[in-house]
């Protein structure tokens, strides 16, 4: 049998650690993207592409992660695509997470008071300018504790991509608590890690709610 | 020929018919001021008029450009807009924005008003409502009564043909009042065609050369405001102005 | 009616996952017939799964509701050392996953003597939880209670624990119901990861199922349009407790 030192334990942890942080950016920034366009087809002027990004929005709010990337894995099989778990992980997160943005940008513009609407109408705005010179500009100033905190729910999901065989910082701490016998350690190590990652996060994103609302 | 004109407007919130056919003519120049206790339809009336509420039945003209139900042309809509200006109760100037660059805001993206040229016309309307140093000013920075002014000199950045007043001064301090009814005043005297929604019932008496009484969504009496305060025609009217003191 | 206990060994799908199974699963999907057939055979399981599910989530929803009443008053008064505590507390859970705080519970504090079964770690895990976040939200609501009611108590000489418990707690909860519904339904659909520590949940027999018929990706499907509706359902009832315990007022 081999033995671990707590050197060895903490070096894989490591190397599992930094694929939970490659794949929660990739997620955040892919999923922003994609929920950016979600978002402009939820809150824009045609009745199609609103319902079809409420669906959406709905579809992935309301199911478990865990059952989306299953769903997407053995879905995606039968289209006789072998998907490796690093690329369902990271598609099934990206649909998860621009879901999400969406809805908490849609809840930023909609806080956006309807007299900015109505004044910039006045002034003979479109739709289209109205968004870009005055909605959108004040929503995002909103939406950037709000996306914050999400970013530490990001991080934490990827914990559930370990379920479908991708090693990053959770599966790395179950393959060597099998292997160690000493799951106290290994999962205790594995939840500072996240903790590591969670916690400035949530922190930046309280004190950006704080000056937000001082701001006010 | 009228500049503002509308032909039995009538609006409905839900089975609410808060506007029942509304016939209403402004020459240019007018100055009309709109009175009437909450629920008369007052607000909504003025709303109408650059298309902030769709109508249900009826036709708006204004300077040539006629609005239909529905709005279902967007393009009579937006010309419309850029000749009817509207300033409101709570202000809504841009927060994110600079005073100046509330003002130069709808010139450059509606009317692609070159960078410099806008800047000039923001400058001079600062200047017109005596606020020429705030430029650079954010809106929070300033005191209602300051920002109400900019959100006038923003509405006249466009040259609107007709400027709407929706109840301008009920948001403000007391003492702020006057500041923005002097500017308004000087507007009135400089010939600008002003259609205003107001409780300042002596301000209306002294500046406005029509008075309309608004009652349960019809015009229910108008005329000089002189005429009406000394010899009120209708009891409703009578009772209206009555209950102010 | 086959049980889940005898052929499905927790431990094995955790380092194995249950994706395995899924490989045998590959067809082009043209010549691909979806099949539901299995449903009826199944559907006693699912419904098992289903009421494991809820249980989970009423029993996780009312107690981490409780822990968030007491937590958020030891915040917003800082009681010490209670208000100390809950802050590690809070921002341990709420900085963490869940996946991982189930198995630091399930795997890791036997080797501290304390061995729980699949359900009563689920159910801690789900408690500790909804504790923490529930902490967060109710405080919230707390301090969103305006001066003047304090003051007005205050002045009615109602003492402390009574201005609590008459006067900021229920607007505070009516104020914060949606949210912390929200909550419940978030961990309600979180839960199904308790699949992985043997909890005999509704992705536990979903796993299950797939593992016998070798149609995973039906069994996953209709096991997401059940948490779906499951969402649906959760939302409501807490819509109508909220109406039941908190408004309270006579229908007019």
């Amino acid at each position: 049998m081999m033995s671990f030192s707590l050197w060895d334990i903490v070096r894989n942890l490591l190397v599992g650690g930094a694929l939970t942080l490659l794949l929660s950016l990739a997620a955040f920034v892919l999923g922003g993207a994609t929920g950016l366009a979600v978002l402009l087809a939820r809150i824009g002027r045609r009745r199609a592409p609103r319902a079809l990004a409420r669906m959406y929005i709905e579809l992935f709010q309301g199911t478990p992660l865990l059952l989306q990337l299953f769903t997407l894995f053995f879905g995606l099989s039968l289209f006789g695509l072998d998907v490796p778990a690093w690329l369902a992980a990271g598609l099934g997160l990206t649909l998860f997470t621009s879901a999400f943005l969406a809805e908490i940008w849609r809840g930023c513009v909609e806080a956006v008071p309807r007299g900015q609407w109505e004044a910039s109408a006045c002034l003979a705005l479109t739709y289209r300018e109205q968004m870009r010179h005055v909605i959108l500009p004040q929503a995002m100033r909103l939406a950037v504790a709000p996306t914050v905190g999400f970013a530490v729910q990001v991080v934490k999901s990827t914990a559930v991509t370990s379920i479908i065989g991708f090693t990053e910082l959770t599966k790395t701490g179950s393959m060597i608590a099998n292997a160690t016998y000493q799951p106290f350690l290994v999962y205790s190590l594995v939840a500072l890690g996240y903790f590591v990652l969670c916690y400035p996060l949530s922190h930046y994103a309280k004190s950006l709610e704080r000056r937000l609302h001082a701001a006010r | 020929m009228p500049l503002v004109s509308t032909r039995r407007l009538h609006k409905f919130f839900g089975r609410n018919h808060v506007l029942r056919g509304i016939k209403l003519d402004v020459e240019e120049s007018e100055v009309i001021a709109i009175v009437g206790r909450s629920g008369s339809g007052k607000s909504t009336l003025l709303r109408t008029l650059n298309g902030l509420e769709n109508i249900d039945d009826g036709t708006i003209e204004v300077d040539g450009t006629v609005l239909q139900v529905d709005h279902d042309d967007p393009g009579a809509l937006r010309a419309l807009r850029q000749k009817v200006g509207m300033v409101f109760q709570q202000f809504n100037l841009f927060p994110h924005l600079s005073t100046g660059q509330n003002v130069t805001l709808a010139p450059r993206v509606v009317k692609r008003t070159p960078r410099e040229e806008a800047e000039d016309i923001a400058r001079r309307m600062l200047e017109r409502v005596g606020l020429g140093e705030k430029f650079d000013a954010f809106p929070d920075q300033l005191s209602g009564g300051q920002q109400q002014r900019v959100a006038i000199a923003r509405a006249l950045a466009m040259s609107p043909k007709v400027l709407l007043c929706d109840e301008i001064t009920s948001a403000l301090d007391p003492e702020l009042v006057n500041e923005v009814l002097s500017v308004v005043r000087q507007l009135a005297d400089e010939g600008m065609t002003l259609i205003m929604v107001t409780h300042e019932m002596r301000f209306a008496r002294e500046v406005s050369d029509r008075l309309v009484f608004m009652h349960e969504g019809r015009i229910h009496e108008s005329g000089s405001p002189q005429e009406m305060f000394s010899n009120p025609t209708t009891p409703e009217f009578a009772s209206f102005i009555g209950s102010l003191n | 009616m086959p049980s889940c206990r005898q052929t499905f060994d927790p431990r094995a799908a955790l380092v194995r996952p249950a994706c395995a199974a899924g490989r045998r699963a590959r067809f082009v999907v043209m010549a691909y017939q979806f099949d539901f057939t299995f449903v009826p055979d199944y559907a006693g399981m699912l419904a098992q799964g289903v009421v494991y599910t809820l249980g989970l989530t009423v029993v996780g929803g009312t107690l981490g509701i409780l822990i968030g009443i007491g937590g958020a008053l030891s915040r917003t008064w800082d009681t010490r050392p209670f208000g100390e505590l809950f802050r590690y507390y809070v921002e341990l859970f709420r900085n963490t996953p869940f996946l991982v705080q189930l198995f630091l519970i399930f795997f890791g504090l036997p080797s501290l003597g304390i061995k729980l079964a699949g359900w009563q770690a689920a159910i801690l895990a789900m408690v500790l939880n909804l504790g923490a976040y529930s902490t967060e939200i109710i405080r919230a609501g707390l301090q969103a209670t305006p001066r003047g009611q304090i003051e007005a108590a205050d002045s009615l000489a109602l003492t402390r624990w009574q201005i609590f418990l008459h006067v900021m707690l229920r607007p505070a909860l009516r104020k914060v119901w949606p949210a912390l519904s929200s909550q419940v339904v978030i961990t309600m659909l979180g839960s199904s990861v308790c699949s992985q520590i043997a909890a005999e949940e509704l992705t536990f027999v979903a796993n299950f199922i797939q593992s016998r018929n070798f149609r995973a990706f039906e069994t996953y499907f209709l096991t997401t349009a059940l948490y779906f509706a499951l969402a649906l359902l959760v939302r409501q009832a807490m819509h109508l407790v909220g109406r039941y315990l908190i408004v309270r007022r006579p229908s007019p």
